[in-house]
């Protein structure tokens, strides 16, 4: 149908502003449980050593025009050295993120906190929505959908004439979940604004896996062609020192 | 590196601050931000908060960070009277701490205890053995014993893990400069000039240990090196207009008699240049020695 439903302003009242200002609440007592339950992180040597090794052969691409040919050959030999480079992984024994995460309790330890933290209150408050926010029209979105979203956004209205944008509370606390973001960035300051949708993207790749760090630093070393940008200052200064002069 | 305008905010609240207004809470903010070192400031600043029990209840939290501001600006001012009594009540407050005991052996070593602080840092070291603060504090002890050879093993043994450290390089590199060990303190200079390639600081000093070096190609190196600090800088780096007018004569004297090469293709007029904007620069700044200026550039010109 065509024709505008008019919606009670008490939806507006007793379902949109409670539901966002919960998830509000929820989001800041999370932060909080977060920080008192966060472990110091003891970080490994090694995992420290190879960090720093890759922002130095980062550096050593990026300014390897800056330096004497010599120079650069000495270090680049220094950091792919078959024997022992610094980037150079022998096929065996690339430490496997996987494995590691298993057998390093307290990285085990870490996760489950993490995924324990996101998933209890996300499905606490999905349930309450579900609970008592279902059976009834709560908003209408301002754009016209197409009628495949119709399962997604109407899930507790069963009147299938109703016109896609009149979404239920479910499609409200969706859409919450993903816009508060900047919201607690701004109240809670700008480190802690992770919220689920960065966790869950987080949770795909995890661990610092560092092999293929070392192994893609160590290609992108031996690609490179070395020249050497000094003598083109020289030029540069000499009309610096021109213009300078007149 | 602090930038310009945090230099001027840096100033102007450091001027309020003296004349009497207010704003001393900010500038003790900015100075802890910005890692600079106003020791002398912070500490008379800072210990006329901390004596006001009004003005001390009123920061919260805070207090105690500035405690630890406070006692690190006292040590550097030999004031360890102040220092000890600002360890004490963050002791009291924090026992068992570890950020506590680094400021506790900061106070044995400002007193020049060295074996006791060697022992509390080495028992720091124990329980987190990747503390760069520790190790650079190590680092500090040897060098202000009058042990650079110590100091630089221990810096060699600091890099080796945090090879990203461009503060560390810096520090190898003017310590080898001080034993000159020049080749070492080059390498020490490449490191610097990869990290951070636009900065002229590096491309001087570089050009400098090259020239001290000598031999050819170190002096053609180090004169490209001064033409890349003159291009960083715009012409305004007068030890690298004199590096290079220095270089080009001691070139041509170690190849007197040999053919001359290519060095000169790339920058002909560079030295002549150069030492125009010397003539000019010192006309400006400091006329009455444009004579000796004058006698000096034509002498190396031989």
């Amino acid at each position: 149908m065509a024709e505008d439903l008019v919606l009670d302003t008490a939806i507006r009242d007793w379902v949109l502003i409670p539901l966002s200002v919960v998830m509000v609440l929820i989001g800041i007592l999370r932060y909080f449980v977060s920080k008192l339950m966060r472990s110091s992180p003891s970080p490994d040597a090694k995992i420290v050593k190879e960090g720093q090794v890759i922002i130095r052969a980062r550096n050593l691409k990026a300014g390897a025009n800056f330096i004497p040919l010599r120079s650069f050959r000495t270090r680049r030999l220094y950091f792919s050295n078959e024997e022992n480079g610094l980037l150079h992984v022998p096929k065996g024994q690339g430490t496997n993120p996987q494995a590691q995460m298993f057998s390093d309790p307290n990285m085990a330890m870490d996760m489950m906190k993490k995924n324990l933290s996101m998933i209890i209150p996300q499905t606490l408050t999905f349930a309450w929505v579900n609970f008592f926010f279902s059976g009834f029209v709560a908003a209408k979105i301002p754009f016209p959908l197409t009628q495949r979203f119709r399962s997604m956004l109407q899930n507790g209205i069963d009147l299938s004439t109703v016109d896609v944008s009149y979404v239920s509370s479910r499609s409200w606390y969706f859409l919450n979940l993903f816009g508060l973001r900047g919201l607690f960035s701004l109240i809670l300051g700008d480190e802690n604004a992770i919220d689920d949708t960065q966790r869950m993207m987080q949770m795909g790749g995890f661990g610092f896996d560092a092999s293929k760090s070392l192994g893609a630093e160590k290609d992108g070393l031996d690609i490179i062609q070395h020249d050497w940008a000094l003598p083109r200052f020289e030029q540069r200064a000499e009309s610096v020192l021109r213009k300078l002069v007149k | 590196m602090v930038t310009k305008t945090e230099e001027t905010e840096l100033n102007q609240l450091e001027n309020q601050v003296e004349n009497g207004g207010g704003g001393v809470w900010e500038y003790l903010c900015l100075v802890r931000k910005l890692k600079v070192r106003r020791s002398e400031l912070v500490l008379k600043h800072g210990l006329s908060i901390l004596n006001d029990p009004g003005k001390r209840s009123s920061l919260g939290p805070d207090e105690w960070t500035l405690y630890e501001q406070v006692a690190i600006a006292a040590m550097d001012c030999q004031s360890l009277g102040a220092a000890q009594n600002c360890i004490k009540v963050l002791q009291k407050k924090f026992p068992e701490s570890k950020r506590v005991g680094k400021l506790e052996a900061l106070l044995l070593e400002a007193k020049g205890m060295w074996e006791e602080a060697e022992k509390a840092y080495s028992i720091l070291l124990e329980d987190n053995p990747l503390d760069q603060v520790i190790h650079k504090r190590k680092v500090a002890m040897a060098k202000a014993q009058g042990k650079p050879s110590l100091a630089i093993e221990h810096l060699n043994k600091y890099l080796e893990v945090f090879m990203a450290d461009h503060d560390a390089w810096r520090e190898l590199a003017e310590i080898y400069v001080s034993l000159q060990m020049y080749k070492q303190a080059a390498f020490c200079y490449e490191e610097l000039i990869l990290s951070q390639p636009t900065l002229p600081l590096y491309h001087l000093a570089y050009a400098e240990v090259l020239y001290t070096i000598g031999g050819q190609e170190n002096l053609i190196a180090a004169r490209k090196y001064y033409a890349s600090t003159i291009d960083l800088t715009g012409g305004k780096s007068t030890r690298a207009l004199f590096g290079i007018c220095l270089c080009g004569s001691a070139i041509a004297q170690l190849s007197k008699g040999r053919n001359k090469e290519d060095k000169d293709m790339a920058a002909p007029e560079l030295q002549s240049l150069a030492a125009t904007a010397l003539e000019k620069e010192y006309k400006q700044k400091a006329p009455a020695k444009l004579n000796l200026l004058s006698s000096a550039l034509r002498s190396l010109k031989l």
